[in-house]
């Protein structure tokens, strides 16, 4: 227990450190990682109010930015959107009955109604208390866990990470929306495009077609920027814009003492529930939200209050997003395994950075993980601090038309794009990734499990390429007993895929995201 | 036989071609190796052949009903045959800058151009489409020769134009704020190496 003390010490030191900054060629001494994190979750607010733009794409925006910016500091910014995104998408979804962020379209059914009551105020005040509360207890679980777990990462071979990634594929699919079989396509076909570029072991240039851009392989941002980017902002313009926003009145923002006794409960549930489904490969905000609230409507006793402004029905879900959102660090940050799109991203960050995600960064990068993890508990408190007090300026936000905001966002992903190798043909590719993308979406394929393949997809061959070697080509190597922890990734995933292939949970599958459909 | 999911017919379709594209580049181009020593191919043809199965099913699926599941039809807003005259323009537009000996980035532009105008006048109900797409490419290819300020501008109006309502005196405003903000964010503060200006204008106000 003391170790954890002496290492969140270290990630303060590390989040409140002077540094000298040169920018515009003015050079300021401030404790930069900390206005980061400021910076990080302001905008994660932002993203989060506005419907239509995600933590995802707006990440992906970024991604070149954070060249110019020192490892943790750029890490932490991007962490702050993440988990800012859920404090955000809150607001949209109890003030305007649209879920402003994927993870909080369960907080519209409750919160609207409370708004409609005239308890806006609460059920803001709820969900903002909730998710600090459920980010101090997930700060401090990512602390405990994150260590041993990286220690018995330290051990795994070629074999044990193959069939990690495998699991890490299959709990995507699992969460994907309809048909399992078009998921796993999606994930192949997601594998397949990773391949594109150099062969780091034979140094063959594949499927580039002479195209002397592709030699490095196709950008990460680029796909991502064009399947969710792109993808979105079209998807948004073939609906006819229809925005109500609910602000007549806030009230008053307080809780009141019953509302507080009936709080409790929900948010220490939904803190666990939720810390729990993020930490799980194809995780996340999005999953704990829903998990949280059906477990809520089922144990609570206020059940026939639900959807009908239940304080409970916020509070649940909003705690159980933001503790799914930092625990889903915990897989990124001790195997270097993504557990969803943003998490991929952060790969991608580190890349960028020269920093190889894994195991060793713990050891080798103290100040890097802990000042990131500080960072996570500094930054809800900024959230919380803040965000009631603005919540007069992030209504405003709301009244801000579409057709002004997309063609900001566009040039946004443009200049990103284009910036990463200075070159136009990215923004070619993020425009075909965009016309793919919006394809699958209308064949009813998701996009989200053809990113994570693709992020996987090299490492994969990579480590599969090295067991079998090490095994003298025997396939055995992943199931073989003298290999626990790969036959276990195995067998948990094997029994995923047939679990979810069981005719009974398959229609309770379907139940939830018909749920969040509507 | 009577397509009874058409999402799945074309979805099927799409994956066998990929994987059978995958396949068959890596079995000409690359060497297979053996399950010891994997050459550059092994692993695209194991995942390209996986992929064909797959998208197999899911075609052979679309012609069986399916208790319970929700047939929806494909609302794509254009047809095949649209797609394969965009990608002729493109193809064509790119030899004819060869056999021109101009830079291929005036093939991409001119591309975009007509595929644009034709979306707009043939296909009205995919324009949101195609001019999104359209005006990332003209940012593209306009930043180098044009400048930040023309190419932003073009993205601009020609995605505004991609929307619902197009309000002339709006856009205007919404184009002036947002190239000062990407003149300073990006070029002063970020430092990306972006041209402000034209080539051939000299002496340009801003550098």
């Amino acid at each position: 227990m003391e170790s954890i003390w002496n290492n969140l010490g270290i990630g303060f030191v590390e989040c409140f450190k002077l540094q000298a900054v040169t920018m515009a060629g003015i050079t300021l001494t401030l404790p930069f990682n900390i206005i980061m994190c400021l910076i990080g979750v302001l905008l994660g607010t932002l993203i989060g109010v506005l419907p239509g733009i995600g933590p995802v794409a707006t990440i992906a925006m970024l991604l070149p930015v954070t060249f110019t910016l020192s490892p943790v500091g750029a890490l932490i910014m991007l962490a702050g959107i993440y988990y800012g995104a859920q404090y955000g998408g809150s607001t949209t979804a109890i003030l305007v009955n649209i879920p402003g962020e994927s993870s909080s379209v369960v907080t519209c059914l409750d919160g609207y109604q409370m708004a409609r009551q005239g308890r806006a105020g609460p059920a803001l005040a709820t969900a903002a208390l909730g998710s600090f509360f459920a980010g101090c207890v997930s700060t401090l679980i990512v602390a405990m866990f994150a260590p041993p777990l990286a220690e018995v990462a330290l051990k795994f071979g070629p074999a044990e990470y193959f069939s990690l990634m495998v699991l890490g594929l299959v709990s995507a699919v699992v969460l994907a929306h309809g048909s399992l079989i078009k998921a796993i396509a999606m994930v192949i076909l997601g594998l397949l495009l990773g391949l594109v570029g150099t062969d780091v072991n034979s140094g063959v240039l594949r499927f580039a077609f002479g195209i002397s851009e592709l030699a490095d392989g196709i950008g990460f941002v680029t796909v991502a920027m064009g399947m969710f980017g792109i993808c979105e902002i079209i998807g948004n313009l073939e609906q006819k814009e229809h925005r109500e926003v609910f602000t007549s009145k806030v009230g008053r923002l307080m809780p009141s003492k019953e509302d507080f006794r009936r709080m409790i409960g929900p948010v220490m549930r939904g803190t666990a529930l939720g810390s729990a489904l993020g930490i799980l490969p194809g995780g996340g905000a999005l999953l704990a939200s829903f998990g949280a609230y059906t477990l809520e409507k089922k144990i609570s006793k206020y059940s026939h209050e639900f959807g009908k402004g239940a304080i409970e029905g916020v509070a649940a879900p909003e705690s159980a997003n933001n503790a799914g959102a930092q625990t889903s660090f915990i897989p990124l940050l001790t195997l270097g395994i993504p557990s969803n799109a943003v998490m991929a991203l952060m790969i991608g960050a580190m890349m960028i950075q020269g920093i190889a995600p894994g195991p060793q960064v713990m050891t080798e990068r103290p100040q890097l993980f802990w000042g990131m993890i500080t960072s996570m508990w500094i930054g809800n408190l900024m959230l919380v601090v803040l965000n009631l007090p603005l919540i007069g300026m992030w209504i405003k936000l709301l009244t801000v038309p579409y057709r002004i905001l997309f063609p900001s966002i566009l040039i946004f992903m443009a200049v990103g794009v284009f910036s990463i190798s200075n070159q136009p043909f990215d923004c070619f590719l993020m425009s075909l990734f965009g016309l793919l993308g919006f394809i699958c979406v209308k064949l009813g394929c998701e996009p989200a499990p053809l990113i994570l393949g693709f992020i996987l997809g090299p490492l994969m061959e990579e480590n599969l390429r090295r067991a079998m070697l090490l095994s003298r080509g025997d396939p055995f190597v992943f199931f073989s007993p003298s290999k626990p922890i790969s036959l276990g990734f195995l067998i948990a995933s094997a029994i995923l895929l047939v679990i979810i292939a069981l005719p009974s949970l398959r229609a309770k599958r379907e139940e939830a995201f018909a749920a969040e459909d509507t | 036989m009577k397509i009874k999911n058409p999402q799945d017919f074309w979805a099927g379709l799409m994956f066998m071609a990929f994987g059978l594209f995958f396949v068959i580049v890596a079995l000409l181009f690359y060497q297979m190796g053996s399950a010891v020593r994997m050459g550059p191919a092994y692993f695209p043809v194991v995942l390209g052949g996986l992929l064909v199965f797959l998208g197999a099913i899911v075609f052979a699926r679309s012609f069986m009903s399916q208790l319970g599941a929700e047939v929806t039809a494909v609302k794509l807003p254009f047809n095949i045959i649209d797609l394969v005259v965009a990608v002729g323009v493109f193809v064509a537009m790119t030899y004819l800058a060869k056999a021109l000996g101009i830079s291929n980035d005036y093939a991409m532009l001119a591309s975009a151009l007509i595929v644009s105008v034709l979306s707009v006048v043939y296909r009205p109900e995919s324009k949101a489409l195609v001019l999104i797409l359209a005006s990332s490419l003209a940012f593209a290819y306009l930043l180098k020769p044009l400048g930040l300020v023309f190419a932003s501008a073009a993205l601009i109006f020609i995605s505004a134009y991609g929307g619902h309502e197009f309000k002339w005196k709006e856009v205007a405003w919404l184009t002036l704020v947002l190239v000062v903000f990407s003149v300073l964010v990006f070029v002063k503060g970020l430092t990306l190496p972006f041209p402000i200006c034209p080539d051939f204008i000299e002496n340009c106000p801003i550098r």
